[in-house]
């Protein structure tokens, strides 16, 4: 067994502070309607918004990214980072996958030193590349020698866990509902993974209008507690 | 694979304040009529034509576009792109717009109707420099059936990639399988029935233009739906759902009508369709 993977699992704890605690990637919009209310509502949209979005932004990436480290391939790198900054049309998920990938480099670069981490940075700052946590996670995945559709497969366990315990807090649901939500969300992580491995690059990007409009009316939402 | 079923080439410059073709070419199953001059701006409107009356299986359509130095375009379409069922291989279209500094594109096609088991794919590509103007419009209807059943199509597939000297800066991919999704489902379609986008894209750009964007509308959600937001440059995409063409054409050209004024102090013409 690769003891490498508790380092990597070490990225998916909730407590990591990268402020996914303050995102909610549209679901807030559903929530003021009153259309997520309990935790069938919100399997419902976590549903949608893992297969029709999430597997095809940073799941893809996760994927692309981590064989373009097998084959040195960097430029290919810097393009994926560009293609899910500039694929996320809603400015509040734009700025906040952004601000995320920044604050999980800054974290990481301070455990490990890998030069294409120092790299990635000189790039934010010369704003030639923006910064995205599912990049960051899989160049310490691909790093710590972890297998590519394990780090996928853990990066998606990562995002979803952090979205189940916001909506705990937002609908809100009792924490056995939250762990009820990511129970049964394993067999659906595992399903996403098999189904990224399937993609290529002419599937990226691709996500359907109502959760994307719903993350455009977060900016307009009156009550929030989240950025997104 | 190059067997396109039509193709369409279009240049246009400016000539002493008129915009005028430098070159035009097509050949099969596209063409464009004369221009229009709708006003004294010298801004020339060009209609594209499906001679065919629809995309069959297998259609492969290529268009360019390119406007020089301050040429000022208006690209519409005679009708609606109808696109029938395609058993084998699904209908294909890429357009290329190519924008120098300084000039200005309206494109405001016509809405798509996909018919039964129909399967299209269509890709953008816009090529702009520093300094000029993008007005893109697109509407997608649930298609057409004989049974009159809603979103009888397979699949629709769009892309809209916007290049800003040479650098990738939007990238707008929706894919509808209609066939294997339910629309109706909270975060799809979510009960409306037509999808309106616009991608707005020039310098004026600003926060404020987008407050009063968003304050001008009712958002009477009985009706419609409607987000908008900016893009990581200077301009925006705003997306619509509604239950008919003519609430997302209301909201477009009002929409147009305020850019247009704010920017260019101009009215945009009435596009008339014969």
């Amino acid at each position: 067994m690769n003891p490498n993977i508790l380092s990597l699992f070490q990225l998916c704890d909730s407590n990591l502070p990268t402020g996914g605690f303050s995102h909610s990637y549209g679901l807030e919009t559903y929530i003021q309607e009153g259309k997520v209310h309990d935790q069938a509502t919100f399997a419902k949209w976590l549903h949608v918004y893992l297969n029709e979005q999430l597997i095809y932004s940073d799941g893809l990436a996760s994927h692309l990214v981590y064989e373009a480290l097998e084959n040195n391939d960097f430029q290919k790198i810097w393009k994926l980072d560009r293609m899910l900054t500039v694929q996320s049309l809603p400015r509040e998920t734009r700025d906040g996958t952004q601000r995320m990938g920044e604050r999980m480099l800054s974290l990481v670069e301070a455990l490990y030193d890998v030069p294409v981490l120092s790299e990635y940075r000189n790039r934010i700052k010369e704003k030639k590349s923006f910064g995205h946590s599912s990049i960051v996670f899989t160049i310490i995945g691909h790093h710590l020698g972890v297998p590519k559709s394990t780090t996928t497969l853990y990066y998606l366990y990562s995002a979803i866990s952090s979205l189940i315990q916001n909506a705990v807090r937002a609908i809100p649901l009792g924490q056995t509902a939250g762990q009820k939500t990511i129970q049964e969300f394993q067999k659906e992580l595992v399903k996403a993974t098999e189904k990224i491995k399937d993609l290529d690059e002419a599937d990226f990007g691709i996500t359907s209008p109502g959760l994307e409009l719903a993350q455009m009316k977060h900016e307009r939402v009156n009550i929030r507690i989240f950025m997104s | 694979m190059e067997n396109w079923t039509g193709t369409l080439r279009l240049d246009v410059e400016e000539r002493q304040g008129k915009t005028v073709a430098k070159n035009v070419y097509f050949q099969g199953a596209l063409k464009v009529m004369r221009p229009v001059y709708h006003d004294d701006s010298g801004q020339a409107c060009y209609y594209i034509l499906n001679p065919g009356g629809g995309y069959l299986d297998g259609d492969r359509y290529q268009l360019q576009f390119s406007l020089k130095e301050q040429a000022k375009l208006t690209l519409t379409t005679q009708s609606a792109t109808k696109v029938y069922k395609t058993p084998n291989q699904h209908a294909y279209q890429e357009t290329e717009f190519i924008l120098k500094k300084g000039s200005y594109l309206e494109y405001i096609p016509d809405p798509l109707i996909m018919y039964r088991n129909a399967r299209y794919k269509q890709k953008n590509v816009i090529r702009m420099e520093q300094g000029a103007t993008l007005i893109y419009s697109d509407i997608i209807t649930p298609g057409w059936s004989p049974d009159g059943k809603q979103f009888s199509y397979d699949q629709l597939q769009l892309m809209n990639e916007v290049y800003m000297d040479d650098e990738l800066v939007m990238y707008d991919h929706i894919k509808l399988n209609p066939a294997v999704q339910d629309m109706k489902e909270i975060g799809f379609m979510e009960g409306y029935t037509h999808l309106g986008s616009m991608i707005v894209i020039g310098e004026q750009t600003n926060a404020e233009l987008l407050d009063r964007l968003y304050q001008s509308m009712d958002h009477n959600e009985q009706e419609y739906k409607l987000g908008l937001s900016m893009l990581s440059v200077k301009g925006f995409t705003i997306r619509v759902l509604a239950n008919k063409t003519q609430t997302i054409e209301r909201i477009f050209t009002e929409y147009h009508q305020l850019i247009s004024e704010e920017w260019f102090n101009t009215k945009p013409s009435f596009l008339r369709k014969y």
